[in-house]
């Protein structure tokens, strides 16, 4: 996923203007916005489902609840009646959108309403970390592909630190010490357990694969006559930054917002399904691949749903963003369709 | 060129050190985690508690336990486990590096064909729905997590269609090339075919693009219009030029995928490599086992970019300067 | 997973002579019940696979603390002393192993004399002395062994060796006489529990040149009928037949029936269900997944085996902070927590039973009564559980000026203890607290709930019993002994400590070593008096289940380390 040198849309008129004349005639944008549309849209309708359609709680634990299938009432978790009756299972989908649709969970909670509240998480956490991960990136690879120096050596090494430290033992050693004790900088508290944390972790995780490929062309960048030009005419440097540098990274900066996004959502669900990420009872689509992994050979729609949910949301972002990519980078739309 | 390669060197020694002080007061700052009691025993004496936590030096100072440890990993090289007391730790270190390597490069191997054969594909077919269609399974590649697709691929192979097709799908885990070949190659069909589809996914993408980039430079266009075949252009320059970016790509791919993908997915099938031994300390709060792995995955990141650096600095001098 | 816990107090005794006179009778008569079938060499052969998910650290038998190893031990080194092979209620019984008999008892029970029986060797071939004796005694100090200071510290010169472990040295406490082949072992003060004390694996005679720091992956001869021959703990822990060993005891170290056990770590629970079913191992460690039960309970029922436990599943409550510093507030809890539910998450009723009295059922002391069920009080208890009552729990939480405070529940992160903390959390929220759920690895959890500092104030934890003796669980539990302040070994994890309780334990004790029954219903009284002040909620007690392969047979239940491995049979 390396990023290319869009300079050719530097010198368009209103690179912008062209760019989303042609994604509102891209197929792809089309129905990667629809999807992401409608996935958005049942999400944050979650709490609508879960009280007016399904009349359950998804964060209250009903290990003895009920329900009424052809007449009969069931226990939604039924203990075994066959041979020596060992294991308890939880009822499996109804099909009925008002009770149980997709069956329950080891807890007798509603599984179609935990995966509605699991989106939100997924995809709020997801967004804000892929966003914060993009400003910080965007910071720091400006400031150091600019000021060059000392700054950037330093700012280099760190981020040479974080890009050699493997993902997944960072992302994980950071969220067992700020699970269990919360995180603290200055007034800010985080608490363990608040969706921050698992933001603050991925954000930070994801740096250095957007931070290097800006400062580098920070770097072109300086170098090129009309900064030079800025330069020597005294301009004041957040001048030549806003007027110069961030006009000519943004198209490349905006490739990356939803590769980063989609990228965020699978560590997300990654982080959930190690049990470190967002903490129960709390739900978000990988939370819930994990506790499916306990009913796997069971109820193994517990698990495969979510998935299946993650998979449609990121195959949508990353469509959405080829679509971007083709609409900001001429060279591939050149002879792409 | 000397100077370059010593600067190289030097700050990738500055980044391990930084990672494994990183780690080390990572450890330390998890509440709970201190080993003594855990090493001790259940309801130990608060003497006999005591004893353990003088012999395994957890009441000296922080920076003295650090470059204890430090010695102990690297120059003695006989750092012990704090769970599995006595168990050295480079010894597991160096049984857990071939199940990694088996499975990293048979699934590079594949994501290296796929990726080239139907990236290749998709920028010079003819036929208007082959493009499109590519792209569609690219992005599908790298829309899946791999730790989900690794658990859907257990439940039929192991479960719901075990004793039918899957008949053959022997009991997650791993089995040396040496044991026996063809069980070790059984073992990571599953996990190799898991772990390809999303950098398959990735290659596919890039390469497409680059093929395309290339085709629509203006020397390709003079050959065409003297005539050269379409099918001489694609394979004499396309397909030259792009495998060196692959080549990078792979360079830094390779490296990061020890501590990242391919931890998912020995933890998922039950593969017994340097992954899973981290994720394994992890949970144990193994700081010993934690360190000497993370040691480990770094150094192969910092070694590939450090590589993939220098073989660009040999292409291009214009890189030293930066 | 969870360990399984071994603790005893240690308590000063007068009468040890009669308490081995009643040892010795019940041993009589419970022989009788259920003595272990004679040796049957056509079955004798093959390898018998075991499957767990990890290993349990150390091999050294001085320090391992596990149920996991314990297990094999039993196989594999002997000590003076050691628990029968038999069924029921013998595999109790304290029976003499490397000694000839039970030890002579003199000097009011300070002094207990042995005689080693001559003709044993170790797995390398050199012969036991008694000078192998004491130096094992000396190498519980020299290895920091975990129970040191809780079971062996009543040997005279015991003191000096834990504070200066490298030099211990218990010449007054052991004194051997090679040429006779005898042991006096030197106590401070009389101790009841001393022979169960001698039986565990801790105090197994290993050949006087074992190291004298934890042996860890190196393998200490054995005396048994098995011993190590290799082991890795992140792969296989393999054990073949003793070359020198002789069957001298059938009732404490009989003769095995598989060639080889081999134990393979690193396989999942469930893979390890898979692998049974498929005959591809003999018996998996880990508790069985719950997707699996109601396939193994009925596709494979004549290979479960289902044990009860004397064990618990209990939430200690931090007597010491808010809002758990308020009776009201923590019977409150043991008022609303549905202990059916609970027994659902880990299994169902014939895994678990509900019980809310802190000895569990068929425990010495143990009384069947409850006072936090519907209808019920502390003052006048039920018999058993039936249902919560959550409009006490409230009115309660309303009463204790509580509601509204934050709480947190501390649990093991593994997919049923989490079950059981996302349950709870629901329950205290709906009496009145902003409860939060914080899973932790299961690898800490067990230290981190015990050290006051970490502020814990309700947590999920287990305890299994070592043998029957009412105090191994309240005193050990709930003695102010037990209570350390900001130490991760500190067992009491309530932090609960009443004087007047601690001296009526003590009482209880000393009248344990004249009459038992009395004690035992004193023990009862005890019970009753604690879960009134409510320290912790007794949830349920759990029972063992074991799956083997349909070519296993021979599986022989022991209460003290479960399922005896070396008879099992595969041919």
């Amino acid at each position: 996923m390396g990023l290319k040198d869009s300079s050719e849309a530097i010198f368009s008129e209103s690179p912008g203007k062209i760019a989303l004349r042609i994604l509102a005639k891209d197929k792809r944008s089309i129905i990667s916005l629809s999807i992401l549309g409608v996935i958005i849209f049942l999400s944050f309708m979650a709490p609508v489902f879960s009280h007016y359609v399904a009349n359950t709680n998804p964060f209250e634990s009903s290990l003895n609840a009920t329900i009424i299938i052809h007449g009969a009432e069931k226990p939604v978790l039924e203990a075994s009646t066959t041979g020596l009756g060992l294991g308890v299972t939880p009822i499996g989908p109804t099909w009925n959108i008002r009770s149980y649709f997709l069956g329950a969970d080891g807890q007798g909670r509603d599984v179609m309403a935990r995966l509605l509240y699991g989106g939100r998480s997924t995809l709020i956490i997801g967004t804000t970390a892929g966003l914060l991960c993009i400003f910080f990136s965007l910071l720091i690879g400006i400031i150091a592909g600019y000021r060059r120096g000392w700054i950037d050596a330093v700012l280099s090494r760190i981020l040479d630190i974080i890009w050699a430290f493997p993902v997944y033992l960072l992302a994980i050693s950071l969220s067992v010490v700020l699970l269990t004790s919360g995180l603290s900088i200055g007034f800010i508290h985080l608490g363990p357990g608040s969706f921050a944390l698992p933001i603050v972790i991925i954000g930070v995780v994801y740096i250095p694969y957007v931070a290097r490929p800006i400062r580098a062309q920070v770097l072109a960048l300086r170098e090129r006559e009309f900064v030079r030009a800025a330069v020597g005419t005294g301009a004041k440097h957040s001048t030549i930054i806003f007027r110069e540098i961030l006009p000519n990274v943004m198209p490349s900066v905006i490739v990356f917002i939803p590769i980063i996004v989609s990228l965020s959502m699978l560590t997300e669900s990654a982080l959930s399904f190690l049990s470190i990420g967002v903490q129960p009872p709390a739900a978000s689509w990988g939370t819930i691949i994990n506790d499916g992994l306990a009913l796997l050979y069971t109820r193994p729609i517990v698990g495969l749903a979510p998935g299946l949910m993650i998979v449609f949301t990121a195959a949508a972002l990353n469509l959405y963003g080829d679509a971007v990519r083709d609409a900001l980078d001429p060279k591939t739309r050149a002879r792409g369709d | 060129m000397f100077a370059f390669i010593l600067r190289r060197l030097s700050a990738m020694v500055f980044v391990l050190v930084s990672i494994s002080i990183l780690v080390f007061f990572i450890f330390f700052a998890t509440p709970g985690v201190d080993p003594a009691a855990r090493i001790a025993g259940r309801n130990a004496d608060q003497q006999t508690l005591m004893q353990v936590r003088h012999s395994f030096e957890l009441d000296k100072p922080m920076p003295f336990r650090y470059i204890s440890m430090m010695r102990h990993l690297f120059i003695d090289r006989d750092l012990t486990s704090y769970v599995n007391r006595g168990a050295k730790v480079i010894p597991q270190l160096s049984q857990a590096i071939p199940a990694t390597f088996s499975l990293v490069i048979g699934a590079a191997i594949l994501w290296l064909f796929a990726g080239i054969f139907f990236g290749i594909m998709a920028a010079s077919s003819r036929r208007k729905w082959i493009d499109p269609t590519i792209s569609f399974l690219g992005i599908v590649g790298i829309s899946l997590p791999v730790y989900w697709l690794g658990e859907v691929v257990n439940l039929i192979t192991q479960s719901k269609l075990h004793n039918s097709v899957f008949r053959w799908v022997p009991p997650l885990g791993y089995v040396g090339i040496s044991e026996s070949p063809w069980q070790w190659f059984l073992h990571l069909f599953f996990p190799w075919l898991t772990l390809a589809v999303l950098y398959a996914g990735i290659y596919v993408r890039v390469l497409r693009n680059e093929i395309m980039v290339v085709m629509g430079e203006d020397y390709i266009k003079t050959e065409r219009a003297k005539g050269a075949s379409e099918k001489r252009i694609l394979y004499k320059h396309a397909t030259r030029m792009s495998l060196m970016t692959i080549v990078s790509l792979f360079g830094l791919d390779f490296g990061a995928l020890v501590g990242g993908y391919a931890l998912l997915t020995e933890v998922v099938f039950g593969i017994q490599g340097v992954g899973k031994l981290t994720f394994d300390s992890l949970q144990n709060f193994d700081l010993p086992v934690i360190m000497a792995t993370v040691m480990y995955s770094s150094f192969f990141v910092v070694f590939m970019n450090a590589l993939v650096d220098v073989l660009y600095a040999v292409l291009d001098p214009r890189v030293r300067r930066v | 997973m969870h360990r399984h816990i071994k603790v005893l107090s240690s308590f000063a005794g007068i009468a040890a002579l009669i308490v081995s006179a009643v040892v010795g009778t019940s041993s009589a008569s419970a022989a009788a019940a259920g003595a272990l079938a004679p040796y049957d060499a056509k079955h004798a052969g093959g390898t018998v696979t075991l499957v767990a998910q990890a290993a349990a650290g150390t091999l050294d038998p001085k320090v391992n603390y596990t149920a996991q190893f314990w297990q094999l031990y039993q196989a594999t080194y002997d000590g003076l002393l050691t628990f029968s092979y038999g069924s029921g209620a013998t595999t109790f019984v304290v029976v003499p192993d490397l000694a000839e008999a039970l030890p002579v008892s003199s000097n009011g029970g300070k002094t207990l004399t042995f005689k080693l029986r001559s003709g044993i060797k170790f797995s390398n071939g050199k012969p036991v002395t008694v000078a192998d004796v004491k130096a094992s005694f000396e190498r519980i100090f020299k290895v920091s062994s975990p129970t040191a200071g809780s079971f062996y510290n009543g040997i005279v010169g015991a003191a000096a060796c834990l504070k200066t472990p490298a030099t211990c040295k218990l010449d007054k406490g052991i004194v051997v006489n090679a040429a006779k082949n005898t042991i006096v072992m030197n106590l401070v003060a009389a101790d009841e529990t001393i022979l169960s004390k001698l039986a565990v694996p801790h105090a197994v005679i290993n050949p006087a040149s074992s190291p004298s720091k934890d042996a860890g992956t190196t393998i200490i001869p054995t005396t048994g009928a098995y011993m190590f021959k290799s082991y890795n703990p992140n792969k296989s822990l393999v054990m073949v037949r003793n070359p020198y060993y002789k069957e001298w005891s059938h009732a404490a170290q009989p003769q095995g029936y598989p060639d080889q056990i081999l134990f393979k770590f690193g396989i999942t629970p469930t893979a390890q269900v898979t692998a049974v079913e498929n005959n591809q191992a003999n018996w998996a460690y880990d508790p069985i997944p719950a997707d699996r039960l109601n396939e193994i309970g009925t596709k494979y029922a004549s290979q479960v085996h289902v044990n009860p436990l004397t064990a618990m599943w209990y939430l200690p409550m931090n007597v010491n902070i808010a809002p758990f510093n308020n009776v009201k507030a923590r019977q409150a809890v043991n008022y609303a927590i549905d202990r059916a539910a609970m027994v659902k998450i880990f299994g169902g009723t014939q895994l678990a039973g509900p019980v809310c009295s802190f000895l569990p059922p068929n425990f010495p002391g143990h009384v069947d009564y409850c006072g936090y069920t519907k209808g019920a009080t502390p003052a006048k208890p039920a018999k058993a559980w039936t249902a919560p009552d959550l409009e006490l729990a409230k009115q309660l939480v309303k009463d204790s000026g509580t509601a509204g405070q934050e709480v947190g529940i501390v649990v093991s992160d593994d997919d049923v203890n989490k079950q059981m903390g996302v349950y709870l959390q629901s329950v205290l929220t709906s009496i009145g607290y902003k409860a939060t759920v914080k899973p932790i690895s299961g690898n800490i959890q067990f230290t981190y709930i015990q050290n006051t500092s970490n502020k814990v104030q309700i947590s999920v934890s287990q305890w299994y019993q070592d043998y029957p003796a009412a105090s191994d669980f309240l005193d050990v539990l709930l003695g102010c002994a037990s209570f350390t302040p900001n130490s991760d070994s500190s067992i009491n994890m309530s932090g609960y400590c009443n004087k007047a309780l601690d001296a009526k334990m003590a009482k209880a004790k000393t009248l344990g070593l004249t009459d038992p029954v009395a004690a035992n219903k004193l023990w009862g009284q005890i019970d009753q008096e604690v879960m009134a002040d409510a320290p912790v909620a007794v949830v349920f007690t759990p029972k063992q289940l074991d799956f083997i392969s349909s070519g296993t047979k021979n599986y022989i239940f022991s209460l003290q380390y479960k399922m005896f491995v070396s008879q099992l049979q595969v041919k």
